[in-house]
């Protein structure tokens, strides 16, 4: 399959220090992709470097084979690149309406937008449902779900979703998780970041494991379930036999 | 309880305006956390600007809105651009009130050289008008101006609840980086929203000539008003500037009548720490923070 994302020794930070210390990284089209590894690792400073929130200090960020290294995370979601961060991204005292009509911020055809938003109300109910609540009073998992509709409405070629499931109890997790499994069944292009690592690699195709700023694992989501040291890692428990093999650095 | 009836009437035709005038420095505040001080500076240039279209023009100050509120609106995003768009993020908050207060004094000393010090009033033909209504007395003045702002601020409301443009500005007063990473481009609406609040105050400013006489130095204690206001109301929330203006003018205007108009300028600070003591973040700060 094609590589939809392509980042070549990304060094990136805040300051002096660095953060990303070289990154190597392959997400392609169509597949969900967790990014894992311990707290400190770069998880979400790497979805930063890729949506434009931070610049890279060297290295190169492709996206369709472009080169879009220093680009701004408007020029990125003009290109498709939808980035939801970790923390919550709605406007906590705007309308749930409101907060879907931001996704037509800049393409203004208002017209285009409200049809898509009935076309995802059909995957998130919720967005027609509390459709005047105030973004603020909906639970986490509720807000999580008018999040990831809103994502839907750029119609994006790469999501970068970071921690989604942080925070919420058990139930709403689920949700998240049954949605990341629909945006994947729909064949988008998702770059997950997960601190529940079981559950990110469960529900992705390829794994990708962080540790100090550097890649130090890559294989498949079940690879790495399977992975041992992995288990030992970052899994808390002991893994399943393994049944692929996983490659030590880099991009495979 | 006539007295104190008309005081009412007058306090709440005041307070509107007050309400006006404090909104585009809450507007401010809730865009940039910038307190600024200069805004007392604006309402006394676009006064002068006022005065200036009246007596060399002859056109009314409340047609003269339509001249200064843009104008204003421009020199508003000329400052934040040249000014204050340079501070760095974390330090932006402490440095505004140094810059903004620099802003302040040079409008202040150009006013003086071009104006001179002398205080200036603006006496329009109806002035001196008054409706009486049930029995109490109306100035006209004060009644237009009211209207003046109750059309401006629902004018501001309806920009910021039911356009784009409004819900990228309350998008970035709640969440800068989620609204970043949907296209809003902060830089852009905080240098709008800076001009907006400024023509806000601009259109106050405008027919403050026919309330009160002023001079350059006028906007020391025009400041000190604003921001009791802002403060009462609960810091970035336009609605809360609204009640508190309202509020503030009733009771300066009340014991302005019923005792004497020399303790109407303490009023604003009395009833602010009255509040303050019973909710810290005024009024309205925790219900609508982030609201605007």
């Amino acid at each position: 399959m094609t590589a939809l994302l392509n980042l070549d020794s990304i060094v990136a930070g805040y300051g002096a220090g660095d953060i990303l210390k070289g990154v190597d990284l392959n997400v392609s089209e169509g597949d969900v992709t967790c990014l894992i590894g311990p707290n400190g690792a770069g998880k979400s400073t790497v979805l930063k470097a890729v949506s434009g929130l931070l610049r890279p200090k060297t290295g190169r960020v492709l996206f369709c084979g472009d080169d879009v290294t220093g680009l701004g995370p408007k020029a990125k979601l003009l290109r498709g690149i939808v980035h939801v961060p970790q923390d919550r991204s709605l406007f906590p005292a705007m309308t749930v309406w409101d907060n879907l009509l931001m996704a037509g911020y800049l393409k203004r055809d208002t017209k285009a937008l409200k049809s898509r938003i009935d076309t995802v109300a059909g995957l998130f109910p919720i967005v027609v449902q509390r459709r005047t609540a105030h973004a603020g009073s909906l639970s986490g998992g509720e807000q999580k779900q008018v999040e990831l509709a809103r994502t839907l409405l750029f119609d994006p070629k790469l999501i970068l979703l970071d921690e989604p499931s942080i925070g919420l109890d058990p139930k709403s997790r689920r949700l998240v998780f049954e949605a990341v499994g629909q945006l994947a069944a729909d064949g988008r292009t998702v770059l997950l970041v997960e601190q529940n690592a079981r559950s990110g690699l469960a529900a992705s195709d390829r794994g990708v494991v962080l540790e100090a700023g550097m890649v130090r694992l890559t294989g498949t989501g079940q690879a790495l379930l399977a992975d041992p040291e992995v288990a030992r890692l970052y899994l808390g428990a002991a893994a399943r036999p393994v049944t692929t093999t996983t490659t030590p650095g880099g991009t495979e | 309880m006539h007295t104190i009836i008309q005081g009412v009437i007058l306090g709440i035709l005041t307070g509107g305006v007050y309400a006006l005038m404090a909104g585009g420095q809450t507007l401010i505040f809730g865009i940039m956390k910038v307190v600024n001080l200069a805004q007392g500076a604006m309402v006394i240039l676009s006064a002068y600007l006022s005065y200036t279209l009246f007596t060399s023009a002859g056109i009314d100050p409340f047609l003269a809105v339509l001249i200064t509120t843009p104008a204003m609106f421009c020199l508003g995003v000329a400052v934040q651009w040249l000014f204050l768009r340079q501070l760095r993020r974390e330090d932006a908050a402490e440095l505004s009130i140094l810059v903004t207060f620099a802003i302040a004094l040079a409008v202040e000393g150009v006013l003086s050289v071009v104006y001179s010090t002398s205080y200036r009033s603006i006496n329009a033909s109806y002035a001196n008008t008054s409706f009486t209504v049930g029995g109490y007395q109306v100035s006209a003045v004060r009644l237009y101006a009211f209207l003046l702002s109750v059309g401006v601020l629902g004018l501001l409301y309806l920009l910021l609840h039911r356009t784009r443009f409004g819900r990228a500005v309350r998008a970035t007063v709640q969440n800068p980086e989620a609204a970043r990473l949907l296209g809003v481009e902060p830089a852009r609406i905080r240098a709008l929203g800076f001009g907006l609040g400024t023509a806000t105050a601009a259109a106050a400013g405008s027919v403050f000539g026919l309330i009160y006489p002023f001079n350059a130095g006028s906007h020391y204690d025009l400041i000190s008003q604003l921001l009791s206001v802002v403060v009462l109301g609960g810091l970035g929330s336009l609605g809360g500037a609204v009640v508190a203006g309202v509020i503030i003018g009733v009771s300066s205007s009340v014991v302005a009548v019923a005792w004497s108009p020399t303790w109407s300028q303490f009023t604003f600070f009395v009833v602010l720490l009255a509040v303050l003591l019973i909710r810290p973040r005024g009024l309205f700060g925790t219900v609508l923070r982030g609201a605007l």
